[in-house]
């Protein structure tokens, strides 16, 4: 076992993979000699040159079209687009294409493509700052995958560079520099499992991305009053494993889903409707979730301590929540 | 106020029960201690007692006869004398039904008022707030959570509650169980053990004695860490044991000891000699108890049954013989109650009779071991290999199953050769070792 960072680990996965298959070539601004915003690709540029590490223009549409067909050609691009807003100008195409020529050729087309970008609120305001699980997970013949942990980062993005679908893979600012545990040589992580990252018998909690993180510091505190909480890793919210979720419930009768993303129709809102749906009589208090504000991220840092959930904040909400 | 007619529960892990009839009419006064309705649950039929008195009246909606019903489902009232005249049945009550594939019963004609425009006043103030996972608590536990004092926010009833509640109940406070004079109405459905025509596939509902034994079975298959050891007894001691007694009481009209209950009386004194045999596995617990209850398998026409004799170590020989009797008698004749299929620590199970030697019996959970029993059959065996003698002896193979989880093998090797020391020397037992 190594200690590494979040983006060192899935680097390597990336490297790994590149050196595997040759077809595998990366495409974004500033990913080629910079070596990415976020250091996605340091020195990928010197090992495998131009022509797999493609710098572009700020034209995402533009190039992330050209990748779609690409992959429709049996290449295997990964698309960085550093920020996930920047997604956004390319989802015409995402969604209409990428997303459904698999289902409209009777899967005789695959589009092995992995779209990757920041998400999360990091004192990066409003134009910086999306995370859109939601809109992903909406989305028949998408994967979305959103690791915490530097293994899993790894693993994860390994899986998705050998998955004959799109993926959205989602990497938040904050977990970047998280340093971690990574096992040496090959290591695959299956979509669609999720890992129950501290076990408990009072309370679940699912956090979705970074909210892990805090989740597993409120269990501290919880932890100090008594109260026993179980933390869950969905790690892919599409496929998302219920069953781990379903499970830690017959066991605590208790949910709280924290997501810093806003609450209407967001990945908690999907958890809840299907733990309503599937462990209705497990439930012993409603299912309730902690979201950020509804409103766009804030720059300022004093609004941005209130608007993305601790913490403390998670604590309150399970005292509360263990109250009712 | 109009008294509650509700399935009881029969067992500790009864969940459900086919709903066998009613007793006393629609209408019909009931004393308190008269029999009611009839209930199949998970091994037994049961007539069962009316409670309180009054005049019987049944719910509208109350499950055909056969129909399998949750414990706890509402069947009907008993309505004291005064309220006979004003009485209504209360609102839409949840009432569940299994794997049910009647037909919806008509409707009856309820006295006065219908049941849908039924509201009686403070109905809405009155409504209690529970969650799904403490209802669904309670109905397993046979609770009422209508009368539980909920302490989650605005009073809502949650799981603890219903767990304090069944916490206090005492163990009197569950119904009488009697055996049932009558066996014509029974609903169990019995595979056919007739040849299936050629091309024809025969299918039946598993019977609740069959599904019970299933889940049992296969839940001790999935929990359970077993090993069977196996030893070939000389039980030409025991034979003959058996054999004075026989002539001795000729005549008397005493009922003469079995095999299962010569065995079930030295294993009981076994299990006093190692206690680790006689436990069950609680959480992460080991319990050990200072009794032996041993159930005895018995194969009846409506599948396997366990009668539970108690306290065997205590008991002699003669008594011990004298219960069982009456046991397999109700097993098999479909009376057997559930306080007699409940609380056995240890089981013996004996397939002689086919002419089996050895076998890998499974064991009944929470029990930790079993004790699988083969024929008897004269052999020739060496007594002296120094001498060269050879001797004609009753001899049997004992199979013993324990879990590993609670016992090892050599435990649980020292405990059979207990047992095979007890029937090769039968005065052992009196005397004590």
């Amino acid at each position: 076992m190594r200690e590494m960072t979040f983006t060192d680990a899935a680097r390597e996965g990336l490297t790994e993979e590149m050196e595997r298959d040759p077809l595998i070539f990366v495409v974004g601004e500033g990913i080629g000699a910079r070596g990415g915003n976020f250091n996605t690709t340091v020195g990928l540029y010197e090992r495998f040159g131009e022509w797999r590490l493609r710098d572009t223009p700020i034209s995402e549409r533009g190039f992330t079209g050209l990748c779609i067909g690409a992959a429709v050609l049996g290449a295997r691009p990964v698309v960085d687009f550093m920020f996930l807003d920047f997604e956004l100008d390319a989802l015409g195409d995402i969604i209409n294409q990428a997303s459904r020529l698999s289902w409209m050729s009777n899967g005789q087309v695959k589009v092995p493509l992995v779209l990757r970008g920041g998400v999360g609120i990091a004192a990066t305001g409003p134009h910086h700052s999306s995370s859109l699980y939601s809109f992903f997970m909406h989305l028949p013949g998408l994967h979305v995958v959103a690791p915490v942990f530097p293994a899993d980062a790894k693993g994860l993005l390994k899986t998705a560079l050998r998955c004959n679908d799109p993926v959205i893979f989602l990497e938040h600012k904050k977990v970047m520099k998280i340093k971690g545990n990574v096992p040496e040589g090959e290591l695959s992580i299956p979509f669609g499992k999720a890992n129950v990252v501290r076990p408990g018998k009072d309370l679940t909690i699912v956090g979705i991305s970074y909210m892990v993180v805090e989740a597993l510091n409120a269990a501290e505190a919880l932890e100090k009053q008594g109260i026993s909480v179980e933390v869950i890793d969905p790690r892919t919210l599409a496929p998302l494993d219920l069953e781990t979720i379903l499970e830690s419930l017959s066991k605590t009768h208790r949910l709280l889903i924290v997501d810093e993303d806003f609450s209407p129709c967001g990945a908690g809102a999907e958890i809840a409707a299907r733990v309503m749906e599937q462990g209705f009589y497990e439930l012993d208090a409603p299912v309730r979730r902690l979201n950020g504000p509804f409103a766009p991220a804030p720059y300022s840092p004093p609004l941005e301590a209130v608007a993305v959930p601790n913490a403390q904040a998670i604590v309150r909400a399970a005292q509360m929540l263990l109250a009712e | 106020m109009a008294y509650d007619i509700r399935l009881p529960r029969l067992g500790w892990d009864m969940e459900e029960g086919a709903f066998a009839g009613w007793l006393k009419a629609d209408g019909d006064w009931v004393d308190a201690g008269e029999m009611l309705f009839n209930v199949e649950g998970d091994k037994a039929l049961q007539e069962m007692e009316a409670l309180d008195s009054g005049f019987l009246r049944i719910l509208p909606n109350c499950p055909p006869q056969g129909d399998k019903v949750a414990v706890g489902t509402l069947l009907g009232f008993l309505v004291p004398k005064e309220e006979m005249d004003g009485f209504c049945f209360p609102g839409v009550e949840s009432l569940v039904i299994a794997a049910s594939v009647h037909e919806e019963p008509a409707p009856v004609a309820v006295s006065e008022a219908p049941v849908a425009t039924h509201a009686s006043g403070n109905d809405a103030s009155a409504r209690v707030h529970i969650s799904p996972y403490a209802k669904r608590l309670a109905e397993d536990l046979g609770v009422d959570w209508r009368r539980l004092a909920g302490s989650g926010l605005r009073g809502r009833i949650m799981a603890k509650d219903v767990q304090e509640a069944t916490a206090q109940l005492k163990p009197a406070s569950s119904a009488t169980f009697l055996a049932s004079p009558q066996s014509n109405a029974r609903p169990v459905s019995i595979p056919r053990t007739a040849p299936v025509a050629p091309g024809v596939e025969y299918r039946s509902a598993m019977s609740t004695v069959r599904r019970k034994t299933a889940e049992h079975m296969s839940q001790s298959a999935h929990t359970v860490a077993p090993v069977t050891l196996t030893t070939e007894v000389d039980a030409t001691e025991t034979v003959r044991l058996r054999e004075t007694l026989k002539k001795q009481d000729a005549g008397q009209g005493l009922p003469l000891p079995s095999y299962n209950d010569i065995l079930a009386k030295i294993c009981a004194q076994a299990l006093m000699d190692f206690p680790t045999l006689n436990a069950r596995l609680e959480g992460d617990e080991i319990v050990q108890f200072s009794s032996a209850h041993i159930a005895l398998a018995v194969d009846t026409e409506r599948g396997l049954l366990t009668p539970i004799l108690r306290d065997v170590q205590a008991k002699s020989l003669r008594q011990v013989a004298r219960e069982s009797s009456g046991l397999i008698e109700k097993a098999r004749g479909g009376q057997i109650g559930y306080d007699d299929l409940q609380g056995a620590t240890f089981t013996i199970t004996n397939l002689g009779m086919f002419e089996i030697d050895a076998f890998t019996p499974i064991i009944d959970l929470p029990q930790c071991a079993i004790l699988g029993v083969g024929r008897i059959l004269a052999k020739q065996v060496v007594v002296d290999f120094e001498k060269g003698e050879v001797a004609l002896r009753q001899c049997a193979t004992l199979s013993l199953t324990f879990d590993h989880r609670l016992n090892d093998g050599a435990g649980a090797a020292r405990f059979l050769q207990r047992i095979k020391r007890y029937i090769e020397n039968p005065f052992l037992w009196l005397v004590g070792i």
